[in-house]
């Protein structure tokens, strides 16, 4: 028998399938559909201080490769979000990651202070979103004392049997070391990767799709840079790895757990393959397994190591 | 051919339906049924869903009133201007196959997919009685196409100009009282929408409805549209939807979420939640 569970930072999960943020997490019915397909956790769209529209569209389109979107973090503020995030662990009964964004490290503390009383299992400290403005200047996971410092003083303000994990971008020169830093920091996990920056013009209109200019891409396309980046992460870190992009089929996941990964975030494939694409991975990850003869997700983990 | 990615057309024509809203043709080949909506970008300013009609002899049609920044500067573009599509998208409409008469209600611009309805349907000699209420005669979408295809009109104005002096909801009302039809279709205000799904269960008869949600992908993957407390999605599982699971949308006629997520009530509603 083929046992797709994983132990995640002390957190056990059916399966190792996790709904990312940023996609369908926006209400608790949302994250409820989710789970009735399959998922074995699931992830709040990031919260913020407060209250963020985004942009204006489109901010959201599949351009054949992947899908581009640059949302720009809308949420209704964590004040109003903390009744959503209580129905959420109420209605649901898989795993709840709450991801978590600011402007500044104190306001990331201002934000899991507030969602601290409700005693999330997993706060995800949101360091890598592209779809930022000027008034956030660089993305915090680029700079290794930034992300650092937020996670240490996010750290301060949970409890330890609240897990935090640092959601990173590979888009820094010095990846693997902000990975190292995060967890020397408290990270009791870290998330990668985050969508990765792009721009993509339309040749007739003259001028980029998303009204945004910039946006992120996830999907396919990007799937070997989280291969890679999960890689390497694996060789530097100790904290567990939820390995995500672009993970589309049961293979796709396997192909992340060899590299290092003890869980897996999924999003865009629910637009290739239906919001049931959460069931789908699961068998065929099953089915991978029993064809090749493995027991346990835990058994392939870091397999592409080998020398 | 569904596009995911804006496919960039140049508007084929503009037509001037009264002096709020005009219709736009445009060349491209699409697969869309009645009911189903497409993603209109408009560079610069906006990308926004609206009904989808493919009208016999005229192809693609999107029908826009200009109440907002955007739909302003698309009621400023001329013929040959370019704008992005895709699409199309949602659930859409079914016609029983044993069907021989079936009514619309309509409000405002809620004429759109119906009048993409009405004409399917007419082409299968389905009888079609149509409830068009706006707020003067000037604004009644498309009554003399429908009347041309064979759609039996029941109007309603709010300043009584035409036809019934009051809401649409009342003549309908009068009518399933009386009158066999085997589904009632609904697209218009949500108040509206509800009153008539009211009428309909009393009345235990058939009906889908629109319902309309703020959106961004399309795609189904970024939770703006989903539902309470299905959590259906609104571009996929939706927009029609029939009376059934209708039911299980608690939130229909009651609230809906705003572009940063909040709930929000709508005004006719007492606030209860939250």
């Amino acid at each position: 028998m083929v046992d797709l569970s994983v132990d995640l930072a002390g957190i056990t999960l059916k399966n190792p399938l996790i709904l990312a943020s940023g996609i369908m997490g926006v209400s608790a019915s949302s994250l409820k559909y989710v789970e009735e397909n399959g998922a074995g956790a699931v992830t709040l769209k990031s919260i913020g201080p407060k209250d963020r529209e985004g942009h204006h569209n489109p901010t959201v389109f599949a351009w054949g490769e992947g899908v581009a979107n640059s949302v720009g973090l809308s949420n209704p503020g964590v004040e109003v979000a903390l009744a959503m995030i209580k129905e959420s662990m109420d209605r649901l009964s898989v795993p709840l990651i709450v991801s978590i964004f600011a402007d500044k490290a104190e306001n990331f503390v201002r934000v899991a202070d507030k969602i601290m009383p409700l005693k999330p299992l997993v706060i995800e400290v949101n360091l890598s979103c592209p779809n930022t403005e000027d008034e956030f200047g660089k993305m915090f996971s680029l700079d290794l004392g930034a992300a650092e410092r937020v996670v240490s003083m996010v750290r301060t303000v949970c409890d330890r049997s609240t897990k935090i994990f640092a959601k990173l971008t590979p888009e820094a020169t010095d990846f693997t070391t902000i990975g190292k830093a995060v967890e020397n920091a408290g990270a009791d996990g870290i998330t990668a990767i985050n969508t990765v920056l792009s721009s993509i013009i339309d040749p007739y209109m003259g001028c980029p799709i998303l009204n945004n200019k910039i946006g992120g891409i996830s999907g396919r396309a990007i799937k070997p840079v989280g291969i890679e980046a999960v890689y390497n992460l694996y060789k530097t870190v100790k904290v567990p790895i939820i390995g995500t992009g672009g993970i589309t089929t049961g293979e796709d996941a396997i192909e992340y757990i060899m590299a290092g990964a003890t869980a897996l975030g999924v999003g865009s494939a629910i637009y290739y393959r239906g919001i049931d694409v959460f069931q789908k991975i699961a068998k065929e990850m099953k089915d991978f397994m029993e064809k090749m003869g493995y027991k346990t997700i835990t058994e392939m983990r870091g397999m592409a190591h080998r020398s | 051919m569904r596009y995911d990615k804006p496919k960039v057309v140049s508007i084929k024509k503009i037509i001037e339906e009264n002096s709020r809203v005009k219709s736009f043709l445009f060349d491209l080949e699409i697969q869309a049924k009645p009911g189903q909506f497409v993603m209109v970008w408009i560079p610069g300013y906006d990308e926004k869903p609206f009904g989808v009609i493919l009208k016999d002899g005229a192809g693609l049609m999107i029908t826009v009133a200009a109440v907002g920044r955007s739909t302003k500067a698309l009621h400023q573009m001329k013929a040959g201007n370019l704008i992005g599509i895709r699409g199309a998208y949602g659930s859409h409409f079914h016609l029983p196959s044993e069907a021989k008469s079936i009514a619309l209600v309509a409000g405002g611009y809620g004429m759109v997919p119906l009048a993409y309805l009405a004409q399917e349907a007419r082409k299968k000699n389905i009888n079609v009685e149509l409830f068009l209420g706006a707020r003067t005669q000037k604004e009644l979408l498309f009554a003399s196409w429908m009347k041309e295809i064979g759609v039996k009109l029941h109007l309603s104005t709010d300043d009584g100009s035409v036809g019934h002096h009051g809401f649409v909801t009342e003549p309908f009302a009068e009518y399933v009282k009386n009158k066999q039809t085997d589904q009632v279709y609904v697209v218009g205000p949500e108040i509206m929408e509800y009153k008539v799904a009211q009428i309909c269960y009393k009345k235990q008869v058939p009906f889908e409805v629109s319902v309309e949600r703020y959106m961004k992908c399309g795609l189904g993957i970024c939770g703006q549209c989903c539902v309470d407390n299905t959590g259906w999605r609104m571009c996929v599982e939706g927009p029609i939807i029939n009376g059934e699971d209708l039911k299980k949308i608690i939130e229909f006629g009651k609230y809906h979420r705003t572009a940063s997520g909040k709930v929000e009530y709508f005004p006719w509603v007492k606030k209860t939640k939250n």
